[in-house]
C-alpha cells in the first residue's frame, strides 16, 4: 500500500553524471544504500524514517534510472563514488544505512574512515566470508531457482514475492536493470571483499546491525559475526521478518533503528 | 562448398524419469548420472567416426559444452588435440575453445598452436560466444561476456602472430605481461577463424574482422539476417565484399539409403533439440544480461499483460539464443525440416533441402553437418557418414564461392 508521504524522484550530481535518487523527510540527513533492489518511495519504512530524518536514497549506477558510465563496474567504483556523494551533501554528518549488497558498500565506507560518517546501520548486509570455503555464507542468488530465492528472501513469500505477469512493463524493465548491475559488481568474488572481514574492527562510528530472522539469503548467526567485528556495535533481530526486514516489518524496524539513533 | 561433420558426444543413457523431474539437464544435473563405461564407449565410437570421416574426405569439426547431457566435451581442447594427431587428411575446426569461460587466452593459443603444428597446418579456429548454463558451470559472469569474448580473442590472435619476443597485455579483463607463445602455428599468419552468432551486433563485428561467420540452427529468417548484418557492416566500413566462403550453416543432417530411411533415423537427432536443451529459468531467462532490459517485460512474464506496450525483440530484430532455445524444445520433425533445422531423407533429398535453404539466405560456403546425436547408434551413425560423404558431398564441392551480394 502507498504511504501517503512528501517522497520525490529527483537527480543527484555524481562525478559530472546525475543518480536518480529518492528524497524525503526533514531532520538529520540519512543515507540509504539499497540492496537489490532500488528504493520504493512509497515503502511505509520511508515514511516513517522521514518522520525523524532527511532521506537521501540513491539508485547505484546501472540501478534503476541510473546511468552507469564505461567501465564503472566494481565495488572499488562504488565505494569511491559514495566518498564523492558524502562529500557533496551540504551536512557535517551524515548518517548511513546499508541493506543487503548496500550494506557492503557501507561496511567498506565505514572502514574507509570517511569524516562524514557519524553512525552506521548495516541491515541484512553482505561482505564478509564467514565460513569455510566450502559453505556459501550468501545464497547464490543468480544460479538459484528464482521461486527458491524468493522462498528464501521472505518470511511470507506468499504475500511479498514478486509477480511478474501483473507487473507493469516499467517496473520489470526497473528490475531487469538492476539485476543486470548486481550481476555485474557482485558476481565475483560472489557477493563479499575476501579482505573486508579483517577491517572491520577499524570502523570506529556506533554501529547497528539489524537482521530479519527468518533470512533465508544470509543467515542471521551470519549478521552476529559481522557485530562481533565492529568495536561496541549492536544486534537487533525483527522476528517475523526475512531478507528485507525494512519492507516486512517496517514499523518494527524503524522502532529499532529510532532506539539506536536516539539512544 | 565444404562440409564439416560433427557430434557433440551428448550423453543418452540418463533415465527419461530422472530428466523429467530435473529443472535443467544441464549445469545442475549430478554426475552420478554419468556412468564413465558408458562415457568411454560414446568417446571410442565418436572419434572412430571422425577417423571415417578423414578416410572419406569429409572435414571434422569438434565443439565444446560443459556439465550436462548435450555434450561430454567440457575439455575440448582433448579431442582437438587427438584429432590433430590421429587424422591425416582432413581440416579440423574447433568450434572452439569457448574463450569468455578461460581465465587465460594464452594458454588457448598455446593448445590452439600446438593442435595446429601437429596436424600440420589443418587447423581451423573457431569462437562461440557460450552463455546460459555455462555461466554457472564455468563461474563466468554472464553480463559483460561479451566483451571477454572479443578481448580473448584479440589476445589469442596477437598471441598466434607475434614473433619478436615477449608481448605485454594489460586488457580490461585479461593480463599476461610476458607471453611468448613455442610453437608457433604451422599457418601463417594464423589459422583461419571462426565465429558463431546469430545477434546482428556481433554479427557484424564478426564481418568487420572478415572471420567465417557460422550460424547454428536459426532457420532461414534469423540466418538471413545475421548474414546480411555481417556484408552490411563491411559495406559501411569500407571494406571489400566477401564470397559465400564466408558463410557458414550448421544443421541436424542424415542421409539414409531410402527417403524413410533417412527420415525416420534423422528424426533421432532432435533429441538435442527435445531433451538436451531444458534449462531452469535462473540459466535461461532471468540470467542476468540474457536480454536488454527493455525486453524483460516479455521474457520474464509467464503469461501476457492485457496492456503489454513492448513488442518482443523490438530492439534487436531477432530472438535471442535463450528464447530461440525455447522455441527449439517443442520442435516437430516436420517444423524442423521445414525450418532448415533437419535436413534429412534420401542423398537427392537432403542436396535438394540443403540447397534450397542455402538460395533462401543468401548462400554460404560451408555446411556444418550434426550428424549424430540422442539415441542414434554407431551404426546409423557410420552409415549416414558413408552417404553423405558419398552422395551428397561431392555435388556440395561443385557449388563454388561466389561474391555474397
Amino acid at each position: 500500500m502507498a504511504a501517503m508521504n512528501d517522497a520525490k524522484m529527483e537527480r543527484l550530481p555524481a562525478r559530472g553524471w546525475e543518480l536518480e535518487v529518492v528524497r524525503c523527510g526533514s531532520g538529520k540527513p540519512l543515507l540509504l544504500l539499497h540492496g537489490f533492489q532500488t528504493v520504493d518511495p512509497r515503502a511505509r519504512f520511508v515514511e516513517l524514517l522521514g518522520r525523524r530524518r532527511s532521506i537521501v536514497a540513491p539508485s547505484h549506477p546501472g540501478f534503476g534510472l541510473s546511468p552507469r558510465p564505461d567501465g564503472f563496474e566494481t565495488i572499488y567504483d562504488l565505494t569511491r563514488l559514495y566518498l564523492d556523494v558524502l562529500d557533496a551533501l551540504p551536512d557535517e554528518k551524515i548518517t548511513v544505512m546499508g541493506f543487503s549488497f548496500g550494506g557492503w558498500l557501507a561496511a567498506e565506507l565505514a572502514v574507509m574512515g570517511s569524516p562524514r560518517i557519524d553512525r552506521l546501520i548495516l541491515v541484512d548486509a553482505l561482505g564478509i566470508k564467514v565460513s569455510g570455503r566450502e559453505t556459501p555464507d550468501i545464497l547464490d542468488v543468480f544460479n538459484t531457482a528464482p521461486a527458491e530465492v524468493e522462498r528464501r528472501s521472505w518470511h511470507d513469500p506468499a504475500r511479498w514475492a514478486p509477480d511478474y505477469n501483473a507487473m507493469a512493463d516499467e517496473a520489470i524493465v526497473r528490475r531487469a536493470r538492476n539485476w543486470d548491475a548486481l550481476c555485474l559488481y557482485g558476481w565475483h568474488p560472489y557477493m563479499h571483499n575476501p579482505r573486508l572481514k579483517d577491517w572491520l574492527p577499524r570502523i570506529a562510528v556506533p554501529t547497528l546491525v539489524v537482521w530479519g530472522s527468518s533470512d533465508g539469503i544470509v543467515a542471521p548467526s551470519y549478521g552476529k559475526a559481522m557485530c562481533d567485528l565492529i568495536p561496541g556495535a549492536r544486534f537487533a533481530l525483527i522476528d517475523e521478518a526475512g531478507h528485507r526486514p525494512e519492507i516486512e516489518r517496517p514499523d518494527a524496524f524503524v522502532d529499532a533503528v529510532t532506539a539506536f539513533l536516539e539512544g | 562448398m565444404d562440409a564439416w561433420w560433427q557430434c557433440e558426444i551428448p550423453y543418452p543413457s540418463v533415465p527419461q524419469e530422472v530428466l523429467n523431474a530435473a529443472d535443467s539437464v544441464r549445469a545442475s544435473l549430478p554426475n552420478r548420472y554419468c556412468d564413465p563405461a558408458i562415457a568411454a564407449n560414446l568417446f571410442e565410437e565418436v572419434i572412430d567416426e571422425f577417423l571415417l570421416c578423414d578416410e572419406l574426405g569429409l572435414n571434422v569439426l569438434a565443439v565444446e559444452h560443459h556439465a550436462g547431457i548435450n555434450s561430454l566435451l567440457g575439455a575440448n581442447p582433448l579431442l582437438v588435440g587427438i584429432l590433430a594427431r590421429q587424422t591425416r587428411k582432413v581440416r579440423i575446426l574447433s568450434l572452439g575453445t569457448l574463450v569468455s569461460l578461460r581465465k587465460d587466452p594464452v594458454r588457448i593459443a598455446e593448445e590452439y598452436a600446438t593442435a595446429d603444428v601437429i596436424s600440420r597446418g589443418r587447423l581451423e579456429i573457431g569462437f562461440v560466444k557460450s552463455g546460459g548454463t555455462e555461466m554457472a558451470s564455468n563461474n563466468a559472469n554472464p553480463v559483460n561476456n561479451i566483451e571477454r569474448y572479443w578481448e580473448a580473442i584479440d589476445l589469442i590472435t596477437k598471441a598466434l602472430t607475434h614473433q619478436d619476443g615477449p608481448f605485454s597485455w594489460e586488457g580490461k579483463h585479461f593480463t599476461h605481461r610476458h607471453v611468448n607463445i613455442w610453437p608457433r602455428p604451422w599457418q601463417l599468419p594464423h589459422p583461419r577463424m571462426w565465429s558463431a552468432t546469430g545477434d546482428p551486433e556481433t554479427a557484424s563485428e564478426v564481418g568487420r574482422r572478415g572471420m567465417v561467420h557460422v550460424l547454428v540452427l536459426r532457420g532461414p529468417e534469423g540466418t538471413r539476417r545475421a548474414f546480411q548484418a555481417h556484408r552490411k557492416a563491411r559495406a559501411e566500413a569500407g571494406l571489400p565484399k566477401v564470397t559465400t566462403d564466408n558463410f557458414a550453416y550448421a544443421a541436424l543432417v542424415y542421409v539414409g539409403d531410402s527417403d524413410e530411411e533417412g527420415r525416420r533415423v534423422g528424426s533421432q537427432l532432435l533429441w538435442f533439440l527435445n531433451t538436451s536443451l531444458k534449462s531452469a529459468p535462473q540459466y535461461s531467462r532471468f540470467l542476468p544480461g540474457v536480454v536488454p532490459p527493455e525486453m524483460a517485460p516479455s521474457v520474464y512474464r509467464t503469461a501476457p499483460r492485457a496492456d503489454a506496450a513492448l513488442p518482443a525483440n523490438a530492439e534487436k530484430g531477432v530472438t535471442p539464443a535463450s528464447q530461440n532455445a525455447r522455441r527449439l524444445i517443442s520442435i516437430t520433425v516436420e517444423q524442423a525440416m521445414e525450418q532448415g533445422i533437419l535436413f534429412a531423407g534420401d542423398a537427392d533429398g537432403v542436396y535438394r533441402q540443403i540447397m534450397e535453404f542455402h538460395d533462401k539466405v543468401g548462400g554460404f560456403g560451408h555446411l556444418a553437418l550434426i550428424g549424430r546425436s540422442g539415441p542414434m547408434t554407431h551404426a546409423e551413425s557410420v552409415k549416414g557418414i558413408h552417404n553423405f560423404a558419398r552422395d551428397v558431398l561431392p555435388r556440395l564441392r561443385a557449388v563454388k564461392p561466389v561474391t555474397a551480394e
